[in-house]
């Protein structure tokens, strides 16, 4: 496969270590969390692959195009658009979790609204772009913020004060019944793969998808799941460890670089992490840009023989930003994504019976093109 | 710059904006108009109704080095009922912000921890975000305050001598246990580990610190203070020091080993569902520093039995004092949590008689190899 799609899964994995996911998952930490990341994994492997498999057929369509070929009008319009909002609500996520962590820790006497505006600003004009220059932003900062990421996570697994003691007792609570928010919770770093649905016009080239393919993606995702449930257990304890708002903060702040220009890694972490939020937060309204794109036809509303339509949305997720910034507190935002989450686990997997439909329809159409 | 698309290049600007004004930590404040904290100390008042009593070390600020011979500090003092008021109030008698990002140890008074005030203080301390959680947490002797307002001989400016004891970067002697926020934090709440304070003491006559002492806290327990063998000892088990020193007097031979690598092992052995064993393996590796009469390379061997006699009865008496009295820094409770499922874990009463009664199979491998550069 085309790195730019190992990309579009990385990145739905690893910007939500610092998001809600791990929050969820140490919630339950009691509770089935374990035996649900490993159903999860499972789950979510089997959708990345049926998701690709899919799209590897119709290179370069995007899964509105494929919509309107082979379904009617009365369907697919609402659909597209339900679409546009579930991507919009993800990018949502990513941008409220990242505003609190930022007047949290790194600014708080700053107003709010001025924060999340530094970051939308910084997305919004990326909504607009080509899908390959999208592409290339995200290659151009995976590649200098990696990196770092991964040194600190190399950090965190040679620090002294890891106790693998920690680790292991966590683990032994495997043998409990899953619990479905942590389930739904990890199924979602897995859907990644969906942002094909869009991204796919990037991929026009013939790929190869097969079993070592799918290897990579179950190691990653194991490497994920792994580090960013047991890492802050290790460091923090086992039994206080819901008590952290946000686990993946506490944690970096308790590695300690000695012979750093920075001591204290908390800032580092939060810094290159907005890097990843960032990339995030610009696929998923991205998508959710080019959704809306598709419903109301948006290139087609002109203004005096310019194409005014593709800025149409971008005010309206400013607004719908700012006001849930300064509305939701943090439970809500852990109560409404996790709720988010649960709804995603029904919505995603019912996509296969539609595109056995997509398929069975394209066949007809190809078998007889004059029709 | 120039064949990129506008709209990139507005996309890039905007980043690097945004990246200088998040950089700044100081969120649009300028530097001259905070001061920075050194140090926290939290001791308990002599008011009944405002019984915390906070200090503060503040970094003077100056204009350069040259000019600062001598570390200049300010101090800032004040009761409360609660944590968070006493500084509320301090803020007031400064004409700067109170910058608490860099301060880097709090000291509790001696008789705040024996008040079995913890929790409150952790509450405090956590859930303040601008608070590392790297910072050093000690105990101070008599209290924390006069801990804090010494300044020791010979301490540079800008850099308080206090944090080299921890760092392991100045001193590195095995009787100085270095405790973060976050390990402490994580062992009061976990049931199964208990955890260890340094001591910090002052010597008034020569005006030094002095840190060879540590505090054991456990849950609804007496804190129990280690002396100086002990915490020696807890530092070797716990491999958290290389070095250490162990007077050894055998058979009419007077020596001082000293250990260069300690390597040690511990967990717990489970023998049926209510009888454990403590097994411990350490390895000592060294040389000798100190002989009261001359030794001779090739009885090297015997000195390693010495060694070995003398030490396992030292290590045996520190594990059993601790079994003995239900106390557990070295975390065999975590240890026998990582190997017994959920389910079938015995209750935290029925461990702690387990503990109690559990059998210590403790071997110690010397490995003294030289008698110095003299025989």
């Amino acid at each position: 496969m085309s790195r730019f799609y190992y990309y579009l899964i990385i990145i739905n994995m690893v910007a939500n270590i610092i998001a809600s996911v791990p929050a969820i998952l140490l919630h339950y930490h009691n509770d089935g969390a374990i035996i649900s990341m490993l159903l999860s994994i499972a789950a979510g492997v089997l959708l990345v692959t049926l998701y690709t498999k899919f799209f590897l057929k119709y290179p370069g369509k995007t899964l509105p195009e494929l919509l309107e070929k082979t379904t009617s009008k009365w369907f697919y319009l609402p659909f597209v658009f339900v679409l546009a909002v579930l991507w919009f609500v993800a990018g949502l996520i990513t941008l409220i979790t990242f505003t609190f962590l930022l007047i949290r820790y790194l600014s708080p006497e700053m107003p709010i609204i001025l924060i999340c505006l530094t970051l939308i600003l910084s997305v919004i004009f990326g909504c607009i772009l080509k899908t390959d220059r999208v592409m290339y932003t995200v290659e151009m900062i995976m590649i200098i913020t990696s990196p770092l990421i991964l040194f600190i996570f190399l950090k965190a697994y040679t620090s002294n004060s890891l106790n693998w003691d920690f680790v292991r007792e966590a683990a032994l609570y495997i043998n409990q019944v899953p619990n479905w928010h942590s389930f739904s919770a990890c199924f979602f770093l897995f859907l990644g793969a969906a942002n094909l649905f869009i991204f796919n016009r990037f991929f026009t080239d013939k790929q190869k998808f097969g079993f070592r393919q799918i290897m990579f993606i179950v190691l990653i995702s194991i490497g994920t799941l792994f580090t960013s449930y047991f890492i802050p257990i290790g460091f923090n304890g086992f039994e206080g460890i819901n008590d952290l708002v946000y686990p993946w903060i506490s944690t970096t702040d308790s590695i300690r670089m000695d012979y750093f220009i920075i001591e204290r890694v908390l800032f580092m972490f939060l810094l290159f992490y907005l890097g990843i939020a960032f990339l995030s937060i610009l696929i998923h309204w991205y998508a959710a840009v080019e959704f809306l794109k598709f419903t109301f036809k948006l290139e087609k509303i002109k203004y005096k023989d310019k194409v005014i339509g593709i800025f149409l949305p971008l005010p309206i997720f400013v607004a719908i930003s700012l006001y849930f910034v300064t509305v939701l507190t943090e439970y809500q935002l852990f109560q409404y994504s996790s709720y988010f989450y649960d709804v995603l686990v029904f919505i995603f997997p019912g996509m296969i019976l539609l595109f056995t439909y997509i398929n069975r329809r394209m066949k007809n159409e190809e078998s007889s093109p004059e029709n | 710059m120039k064949s990129l698309p506008r709209k990139i290049k507005g996309t890039i600007l905007l980043f690097v904006v945004l990246g200088s004004v998040l950089l700044s930590g100081c969120a649009f404040k300028d530097i001259d108009k905070s001061v920075f904290v050194a140090m926290i100390a939290l001791d308990v008042s002599d008011d009944e109704e405002k019984p915390y009593k906070v200090t503060l070390k503040l970094y003077e600020p100056t204009g350069s080095f040259n000019e600062a011979t001598e570390p200049q500090y300010s101090y800032l003092s004040e009761n409360g009922e609660t944590l968070s008021e006493a500084i509320r109030m301090m803020e007031s008698y400064s004409d700067k912000e109170l910058e608490f990002g860099h301060s880097k140890l709090i000291i509790l008074g001696e008789e705040l921890v024996k008040d079995n005030k913890n929790k409150e203080i952790l509450d405090f301390l956590l859930r303040r975000p601008d608070i590392q959680m790297i910072s050093w947490i000690a105990v101070g002797r008599p209290n924390a305050e006069e801990i804090i307002k010494m300044i020791p001989q010979g301490e540079s400016a800008a850099y308080p001598e206090l944090f080299n004891y921890f760092d392991s970067n100045g001193t590195t002697t095995p009787y100085i246990v270095t405790t973060h926020l976050f390990e402490f934090r994580r062992n009061i709440k976990e049931s199964g580990i208990d955890s260890v304070l340094p001591i910090i003491e002052i010597n008034q006559e020569d005006q030094h610190f002095e840190v060879n002492k540590s505090l054991l806290l456990a849950l609804n327990k007496e804190p129990l203070e280690l002396d100086s063998l002990d915490t020696s000892i807890y530092n070797m088990l716990s491999r958290s020091v290389k070095h250490a020193n162990l007077l050894i007097k055998e058979e009419g031979d007077h020596f001082i080993a000293n250990i260069d690598t300690v390597k040690s092992k511990y967990n717990v052995n489970i023998k049926n569902k209510s009888e454990i064993q403590l097994d411990i393996n350490i390895s000592l590796y060294g040389s000798v520093a100190e002989s009261h009469k001359p030794m001779k390379n090739k009885d090297l061997p015997k000195y390693n039995e010495e060694l070995k006699k003398e030490s396992e009865e030292k290590f045996k008496e520190f594990i059993t004092k601790m079994k003995k009295n239900g106390y557990d820094p070295l975390g065999f409770g975590i240890d026998y949590k990582a190997k017994v499922l959920h389910n079938r874990r015995m209750s935290d009463e029925e461990w702690m008689e387990a503990y109690k009664k559990a059998k210590v199979n403790l071997t110690v491998k010397p490995g003294i190899k030289s008698t110095g550069s003299i025989q």
